[in-house]
């Protein structure tokens, strides 16, 4: 019983780091984010293409892919996101492009395989990343023994949950947040920045999720088209929880990650995935507005 | 000091003010009055860049506004109290108010000192969540807000509205004193024009979105607001 639920908790873990990002974006800007499983899918190749051609490990490559799925949600967010504010189904449509667009980029190595140019870890194949000696094997905690990544997910989910919390209810950039989620106009009026604001928010929130790539990197083969699935799971999470709350998310993700594997255990696990769909219908029919709103006037 | 020249602005393609000229007198109260739906809000909210598009000229110390971002009007110092107030319900009281000091050009994020004295019950109770307030405590807190950003400019849009008669009087005094006490230039939406009369040294009355009449507080006559005014 202990290890299912421990399998839970890492499940949770991953849906949680994967709607991290995606509570934010969506919940402070509005908008559907459909690249969100996209910036995963690049974290994992980050981790891919810094083990191939820089000898580093999966622990070093967490920094890199943050930066570097950071700086390209920024770049989508200025070019493209921007334009759409308060355009709900043409942010989902655009990005969905975008998702389409970085999938093939990976798949044909930039356009570099037109030429006849490979570049080892890219393209349509599946690609690995060896998990660092000091995280493989099992742990003996309690007299159960867990796996250790697994361990090491759930530890680096809670850092960065913590620090999201953190900014969010730490910092003024958070306030500036909280604000925006609101009452757009009356932060302005307030003499906050808006569309800086959004684009930090934004930038944030890509970055985690290439984090979260990373982190899957290590049990996951990495494949192209591995982000579609996790932006289907990272918006479950979050209209489960309550858009704009990140209790709500946090709530959610172990809710949902602990069912899928309790389901999974007496069951198997395509079952326990129809079963945490068949939780999420059922919450968003009782409470349309998931399960932690804001209260108030 | 702030200067409107030929304000239009548009709800989508409808527009909501037909050309509003109008001269606001720096260190003064001026109040803008007319039935419902004749642009008062609108003007306001032009103003403060929150309507969907808007031409004309918007002056403030001989600068346009009119091309720059909410924001940035904020923060070249004209505060906003909107009607409803938009307090962050979440936010406790301390926070909503600090978080009218992002518009503070001097960078000052602190609750302004004369708050306390304003509104004794705010400074008593910093850590409650603004949307347990009532409503009159909210449109306390609201210009508080509006106070932290040390604004030159306030408006202020049917501040007593809807509000218990024991805090109409309070927020009348603290109208009165944010002109008298702290030099500010305060654009009065006001129903009530016996306050007006009170209070604003001079008036613009509003009919479809244009400014029918406009002058001293003097010139406010009663024949202009019965035709103007009522139903």
């Amino acid at each position: 019983m202990f290890d299912v639920l421990f399998i839970g908790l890492s499940l949770s873990s991953i849906l949680l780091l994967v709607a991290l990002g995606l509570a934010v974006t969506y919940g402070a800007m509005g908008i559907i984010n459909m690249a969100h499983g996209e910036m995963v899918m690049l974290g994992a190749y980050v981790s891919v293409l810094a083990n191939i051609w820089l000898g580093a490990n999966l622990l070093v490559a967490i920094p890199i892919a943050f930066v570097v799925t950071a700086l390209i949600g920024l770049v989508i967010e200025r070019l493209v996101v921007r334009r759409l504010y308060g355009r709900l189904l043409d942010t989902l449509l655009a990005t969905w492009g975008i998702a389409i667009i970085l999938q093939q980029a990976i798949r044909l190595e930039f356009g570099l395989s037109f030429f006849g140019i490979h570049v080892k870890g890219l393209g349509s194949g599946l690609q690995n990343v060896p998990v660092p000696q000091a995280l493989q094997g099992t742990v003996s905690i309690l007299g159960q023994d867990l796996n250790a990544y697994r361990i090491f997910i759930v530890a680096m989910t809670l850092v960065l949950a913590v620090a999201t919390w953190a900014v969010m209810y730490r910092t003024s950039l958070g306030m500036k947040v909280r604000a925006i989620i609101r009452n757009p106009g009356m932060a302005a009026a307030c003499g906050i920045d808006v569309k800086r604001t959004n684009a930090i928010t934004f930038a944030l929130g890509s970055g985690l999720a290439g984090v979260a790539g990373v982190l899957m990197a290590g049990f996951k083969t990495v494949a192209p088209d591995m982000g579609a699935t996790m932006v289907v799971d990272g918006f479950m999470v979050v209209v489960t929880g309550g858009v704009g709350s990140l209790f709500g998310t946090i709530a959610a993700s172990g809710l949902l990650g602990e069912f899928n594997a309790l389901v999974a255990m007496v069951s198997n696990d395509i079952i326990g995935r129809a079963a945490v769909f068949a939780v999420v219908i059922c919450v968003i029919l009782i409470k349309p507005a998931g399960l932690f709103t804001f209260k108030g006037r | 000091m702030l200067d409107l020249i030929n304000l239009e602005s548009y709800y989508g393609r409808s527009k909501a003010l037909n050309g509003i000229t109008l001269s606001i007198p720096k260190g003064e109260i001026t109040g803008i009055a007319g039935r419902n739906g004749t642009g008062k809000t609108t003007l306001l909210k032009t103003i403060m860049g929150l309507t969907d598009d808007s031409s004309g000229q918007i002056r403030l110390s001989d600068k346009d506004l009119i091309t720059c971002p909410t924001h940035e009007r904020a923060l070249s110092g004209i505060a906003y109290v909107p009607q409803g107030r938009g307090i962050i319900p979440e936010f406790t009281v301390r926070e909503n108010i600090l978080m009218g000091a992002f518009a503070n050009r001097a960078g000052k994020r602190s609750i302004p000192e004369i708050v306390p004295e304003l509104f004794p019950y705010l400074a008593d109770n910093m850590s409650r969540p603004g949307g347990v307030l009532s409503g009159g405590q909210q449109q306390q807190l609201a210009i508080a807000r509006a106070l932290a950003a040390e604004p030159d400019v306030v408006l202020l849009d049917e501040p007593n509205e809807g509000i218990q008669p024991s805090i109409v009087e309070e927020i009348e005094a603290v109208i009165l004193r944010m002109k008298d006490d702290l030099g500010l230039t305060v654009v009065l939406v006001e129903q009530n024009i016996g306050f007006l009369r009170r209070a604003a040294s001079s008036f613009a009355m509003l009919e479809k979105g244009r400014v029918v009449e406009a002058g001293k507080i003097d010139a406010l006559s009663d024949e202009m607001v019965e035709r103007h005014m009522t139903i």
